[in-house]
């Protein structure tokens, strides 16, 4: 009798090291106005920032808990820290983060990635930057990449508090207004008229403090005609408590610029990851998304794209791989606001082990949206019986004038394609591996070749097994 | 004076974010309702008998409908009568068995259906569902089919009613191994429509296999929730659904394929297909894949737009007005939808109808 083959889970290993916490400051745990004012003064806020995380408290308190996706009851914020902050302060240089961190970010690569491959980076410990550099000959060009607290406060304060928040708005939902009342750390990105990044920028966020929470914040503005990549890269170590992300992700794509914002996500199996991401895109802009999930033990993440100007474009290409123990809600929406604009998802989701994949989606096509087109494809692969697979995709079309199509598929590996692999001299086991292989590479061939590079090891590792 | 109630209906059977407004649907309902007139013929094979709720055969209590708890409660709390139809084992009836719904306006009226098929039988069942062109009021209608292993129930409903009525259809299927139960709606009129079906294929080999049709106008609102509930090997659902829109006609479709554990080989397909011809229409789709099986293959698409330009442009090049080609196109996909009545006899009068209705249009 044939044997199914094996697939392994994601070797974490590589991220899943910690470092004792050494002369951090943390807040208490929990959520109280007393807390947030503590945050506020520790942070330096202006007069406004402190009003506004009050009010996002207050909006926090009356919210209620989303009734539709996996459950958080695992989630207790009585028992999170909102605040922790590594015993040193934002630095340029290098050489002047403590080594215990240092060797955090050499461990996964960062500072390689960046002589190699990148603009700029940012690096975050816990609740605060350590570590944040740009090229010279890319600021010189004009563009801001700083981390956000120097923002709020600098030469860009009326930028940052005409944009903090208001594309999602502590009222959008109710971790939304949590992250209005304890946000810290992120990045402020400014690309002027005309400028293009021509290698990506990444900010790189790593949640040492078991069962704390990490609430960055990221606000990207490019501006008339300008191009960036930005990556942002997460990990955390495995605890058996709860931690939270819930940070925030705000990006305003101006008149024929474009902005790709590519993600890999490897959150520890103890992470909610309850995080939003918005962007508005002008006149002939584009925004692209380049998403993978493979970390967290519940994830609710979905991009949206505001599609406000004329012949404004969004794609949006995403991964998620599910295992043991992982509930991961992914998807899009994509709201059409414009006459002539343009949409396109393209999605792969892999459930194994008991691992539950949800790929959930909006696209919205408004009256004034005429002319306009959107095309959705979302596929997803069983690995075994025990696991759960989920496709919800919504569509709401409010003009005779558009174009829209869907397709969705499921199902599990073909054996005709087994077949087909093994009768050219290849094993089961590698036919199959290739076969997953090549069903992520809608998002391996968007990245960095660095980043497919990793990614498609990753996939790799997993598909080690055997076959009986 | 009828008291209204609040009935949450056409639940998604997994839920999506409230400001899409796809979750379900609340709708207010009177409280009392008469039994609705109904002219039958039913043929000689098959028994008819009114029943009441606890004398009629547990299985049909335990069928679920599309349109959920609430309403199936509300049906049951008040004194409609169950309308109970058994077919002969082994018998594959020709005569159609024709139902004939009358709604008189102003009125409030419910009825409650149960077929029965017995194994290896074979039924078509055909529901004239009408009332006057601007006439107004509330229909209720509940269908509940239990397919035992092989039986084979084709179900026609063809929904013809006023410009003022609201009318709840709702379906609920059962089926045994190699049982088969297609189903064919055209929903060609009536205020607020609001369907239901749900299909539990639970014997192996089972089928599901059911095509809607709508042409919805003015002022007019169509909500759907079509479940095809996988839990035996090897099943099969097709859910087609397939219509058009028009002014600021409002439609919500909600489809979903549930491959639940032990539908080991199930194969589950969704389409659907939406013309929209005026620039007020509200169209909302939400095609749902739930899958806790392996094995087990499913697919959707939607394509949802105005008509090709290309096909417009060679259509008018030949001599076609831009309406004339988009009442064409309309019609088409009603027809496409009423050739696949097995009948003929049945085909041909639902053909009559879609005469009467386009006639009427003029």
């Amino acid at each position: 009798m044939k044997e199914k083959t094996y697939v392994e889970d994601i070797d974490r290993s590589m991220y899943d090291f910690r470092n004792e916490e050494k002369d951090a400051y943390r807040v208490k745990e929990g959520l109280t106005p007393a807390i947030v004012e503590q945050i506020s003064r520790e942070k330096h806020d202006p007069v406004w920032m402190q009003n506004f995380r009050l009010q996002s408290l207050q909006i926090y308190n009356e919210m209620e808990m989303p009734d539709w996706g996996p459950s958080i009851e695992g989630l207790n914020m009585e028992n999170i820290v909102t605040y922790v902050r590594p015993n040193t302060h934002m630095s340029a240089k290098w050489s002047d983060v403590p080594e215990d961190i240092k060797d955090t970010f050499e461990k996964l690569g960062i500072p390689q990635a960046e002589r190699k491959s990148l603009a700029g980076v940012g690096a975050q410990y816990d609740s605060e930057l350590v570590y944040h550099n740009v090229r010279a000959e890319v600021a010189a060009q004009g563009v801001v990449y700083t981390d956000m607290e120097s923002a709020l406060t600098g030469k860009y304060e009326d930028m940052v508090r005409r944009h903090f928040m208001k594309l999602v708005p502590p009222r959008d939902h109710k971790f939304a207004a949590l992250h209005g009342a304890v946000w810290s750390g992120g990045s402020f990105v400014y690309v002027p008229p005309g400028v293009s990044v021509e290698i990506p920028l990444q900010s790189y966020f790593r949640l040492n403090a078991p069962g704390a929470g990490q609430f960055e914040h990221t606000l990207i503005i490019v501006d008339e005609g300008a191009y960036l990549h930005f990556i942002e890269g997460c990990s955390a170590p495995k605890y058996n408590v709860a931690n939270l992300h819930a940070g925030c992700v705000e990006l305003y794509v101006g008149k024929n610029a474009t902005l790709r914002y590519s993600t890999i996500e490897n959150w520890s199996k103890n992470m909610y990851n309850l995080n939003t991401k918005r962007a508005k895109v002008a006149e002939g802009g584009k925004i692209e998304w380049v998403s993978g999930s493979f970390g967290s033990h519940v994830s609710y993440l979905y991009p949206m794209s505001l599609l406000n100007g004329e012949g404004a474009r969004a794609e949006f290409t995403g991964i998620t791989f599910a295992g043991k123990g992982q509930n991961l809600d992914t998807g899009a929406k994509i709201v059409h606001n414009a006459p002539n604009t343009s949409s396109y998802m393209n999605t792969r989701s892999i459930s194994k082990d008991g691992g539950i994949s949800t790929f959930r989606s909006a696209v919205v096509v408004n009256p004034k949206a005429k002319g306009s087109k959107s095309a959705v494809s979302c596929q997803s692969l069983m690995l075994d019986d025990i696991s759960r697979s989920d496709t919800i995709p919504a569509m709401d079309i409010r003009t005779n004038d558009a174009d829209v199509g869907h397709e969705a598929k499921i199902g599990r590996i073909s054996d005709e394609a087994v077949f087909y692999l093994m009768s050219r001299g290849i094993s089961e086991e590698e036919a199959r591996a290739l076969i997953v292989s090549g069903f992520a590479d809608n998002v391996s061939k968007e990245l960095p070749l660095e980043y497919a590079v990793e990614m498609n090891n990753l996939i790799r590792l997993e598909m080690k097994g055997s076959i009986g | 004076m009828n008291q209204e109630y609040e009935l949450n209906i056409n639940p998604l059977p997994a839920k999506t974010w409230n400001w899409l407004h796809m979750n379900g649907t609340s709708v207010k309902s009177p409280a009392l309702l008469e039994n609705g007139t109904v002219e039958q013929t039913v043929p000689s094979s098959v028994e008819y008998k009114a029943a009441s709720e606890n004398k009629a055969d547990a299985a049909f209590s335990e069928i679920q409908t599309g349109m959920g708890t609430e309403m199936d409660g509300f049906l049951k709390s008040g004194d409609v009568e169950l309308r109970f139809y058994t077919t002969k084992s082994q018998t594959s009836e020709k005569q159609p068995l024709v139902l004939n719904f009358t709604y008189g306006t102003g009125r409030q009226m419910a009825n409650r259906l149960a077929f029965h098929l017995l194994p290896g039988s074979e039924l078509t069942v055909l529901m004239d569902l009408s009332a006057e062109a601007e006439s107004c009021g509330t229909a209720a209608l509940q269908t509940k089919v239990y397919a035992e292993e092989g039986a084979v129930l084709h179900l026609v409903q063809v929904q013809r009613l006023g410009k003022g009525f609201t009318f709840y259809n709702d379906i609920g299927a059962k089926c045994e191994k190699n049982a088969r139960v297609e189903t064919i709606q055209l929903v060609l009129g009536g205020k607020n429509t609001y369907l239901g079906s749900r299909s539990a294929l639970e014997g192996e080999s089972s089928v599901l296999s059911s095509d809607v049709g709508y042409l919805v106008g003015a002022d007019e609102r169509l909500d759907m929730n079509f479940v095809a509930y996988h839990t035996g090997k090897k099943t099969e659902s097709r859910m087609d659904a397939s219509g058009v829109l028009r002014e600021n006609g409002f439609k919500l479709f909600r489809g979903t394929i549930d491959f639940r554990k032990g539908c080991a080989g199930a194969v589950g397909n969704e389409k659907e297909d939406v013309l929209l011809l005026d620039d007020a229409v509200v169209n909302q789709t939400i095609p749902l894949i739930l899958c806790e099986e392996e094995d087990v293959e499913g697919n959707h698409g939607a394509t949802i737009g105005k008509l090709d330009e290309e096909l417009l442009f060679y259509l008018e090049s030949r001599g076609m007005s831009e309406e004339a080609v988009y009442e064409m196109m309309a019609r088409a996909r009603i027809d496409a939808i009423a050739g696949k009545i097995p009948d003929a006899g049945v085909r041909e009068k639902v053909r009559a109808y879609l005469g009467d209705t386009q006639d009427e249009e003029k």
